[in-house]
């Protein structure tokens, strides 16, 4: 007999009735669960696979977590095109339907105000790069056996360096301001780590890895702001995504 | 905070793969220690604390070291941009200035 | 550039609360996200766990990293952001 816990994927605004959504992790069925006036929507799960132990031993599991990520990223993205969500943090498993419901009544208020606050609204992610600047493209003629020659690469490596330099705190002064020109179109904004380039895939340094969370129908006025973004800083290069679920906002306080 | 970093070497059905991955680890290590040499070379010349003659003769031995390293690059397929250490999350070993 | 969310109109039953029909695409919605984003997004609200991964995204394997250390920065960052 297996031991099955409840993995959640989200808190829905949502009083009932048919919900259509694909299958949730490890192929389980996803089913809403109405309490206290909240819609959660859940599948039931084996623990011995996402019991806490084996979670601490699977999340170590690239493969595994690529999985399950995507599973219930698929899940939480079409309810929200359904209906006004607040995402459950990754991971979420009670030990049964009494202890989820048990956990919502006790914190209903707050998912309450929170499920206000970001129901409805999807979030857009844009990551600024850094465009890359030629090093030392002047291959000069300086021969190492010239007489100064010695002094004349000193010089320039000095002038490559601060060269080099204040480009990139000019790109990281256009990153910044194009984030606070994107912040004004945004209900609220959240700032992940640049994503190191082995992650992001490409060798230009990411200056800039944000969240913005609109409103519903705000998505195409942002979009071109976004452009507008990206013609007016010709050394950056700009990467919208979206539409996301509000994942980055579902744990803010109000 | 220590974490362990590694680079995979993909023996796999390419020998030569194994040898670049090798060489760029290598070749990583070198460049670092170039780039230090040579900034702290820069600084001092800055300061004045070295005379003309050092200075050049500072300059010279850096920029054959440069000249070795190009060579040395493509001589394992690389590029120079290769040898930029990632430590993950935590950003580049040489930073990008 | 951005992702364009598509609802899939069609002649899906009606079924019980919560139960899904099978016609339903596994990749729906239509355009895969990264996983590096995705990784953001989910892990970030301290999923804690210790050990290490080897990250292969787009078939290239490349560093060995801490999952740890990769957690650990995004804490990191959130608190110099004042969160």
């Amino acid at each position: 007999m297996t031991h099955e816990g409840v993995w959640v994927y989200a808190i829905a605004d949502h009083a009932g009735g048919d919900v259509f959504l694909p299958a949730g992790v490890a192929g389980t069925l996803v089913r809403a669960m109405t309490a206290g006036g909240l819609t959660a929507l859940a599948s039931n799960v084996d623990l011995a696979e996402f019991g806490e132990a084996a979670l601490r031993r699977n999340l170590e599991n690239l493969a595994w977590l690529e999985e399950v990520a995507r599973a219930h990223h698929d899940v939480v993205h079409a309810a929200a095109g359904l209906f006004p969500v607040l995402p459950a943090r990754f991971a979420t498993v009670y030990h049964g339907d009494a202890s989820m419901a048990a956990a919502f009544a006790e914190r209903g208020d707050q998912l309450r105000a929170a499920l206000a606050r970001v129901g409805g609204r999807m979030e857009w992610g844009v990551k600024v790069y850094a465009l890359p600047i030629e090093r030392g493209a002047e291959q000069v003629a300086t021969r190492s056996a010239e007489p100064g020659a010695g002094m004349a690469y000193l010089k320039r490596r000095q002038s490559e360096i601060s060269a080099k330099r204040q480009s990139s705190r000019t790109a990281v002064a256009s990153a910044r301001e194009v984030h606070v020109g994107l912040s004004g179109h945004a209900a609220s904004t959240r700032l992940y780590p640049p994503q190191a380039p082995a992650l992001s895939g490409t060798k230009d340094p990411m200056l800039l890895n944000a969240a913005y969370l609109l409103d519903a129908g705000g998505a195409a006025r942002f979009a071109s702001v976004v452009a507008d973004a990206a013609a007016a800083h010709p050394d950056l290069r700009l990467d919208l995504t979206g539409p996301w679920p509000p994942y980055s906002f579902a744990g803010q306080e109000a | 905070m220590t974490h362990p970093i590694r680079r995979r070497l993909d023996a796999g059905d390419d020998p030569q793969a194994a040898e670049r991955g090798l060489a760029s680890l290598v070749l990583t290590i070198v460049e670092l220690l170039r780039e230090l040499m040579e900034r702290q070379a820069l600084r001092r010349v800055e300061e004045g604390t070295v005379t003309d003659e050092q200075a050049e003769r500072l300059g010279c031995t850096l920029m054959r070291l440069d000249e070795r390293m190009n060579e040395l690059v493509e001589e394992f397929g690389l590029e120079r941009e290769d040898l930029n250490l990632d430590l993950g999350p935590l950003g580049t070993l040489l930073p990008k200035e | 550039m951005a992702a364009v969310l598509v609802r899939r109109a069609g002649s899906l039953t009606g079924a019980a609360c919560g139960r899904v029909p099978a016609e339903l695409p596994r990749d729906f919605p239509a355009e895969r996200v990264a996983l590096v984003d995705l990784l953001d997004r989910v892990l970030a609200e301290g999923v804690v766990v210790t050990g290490e991964i080897t990250l292969s995204i787009a078939d290239v394997d490349l560093v060995t990293v801490s999952l740890r250390a990769l957690l650990a920065s995004v804490s990191t960052l959130n608190r110099q952001e004042g969160r």
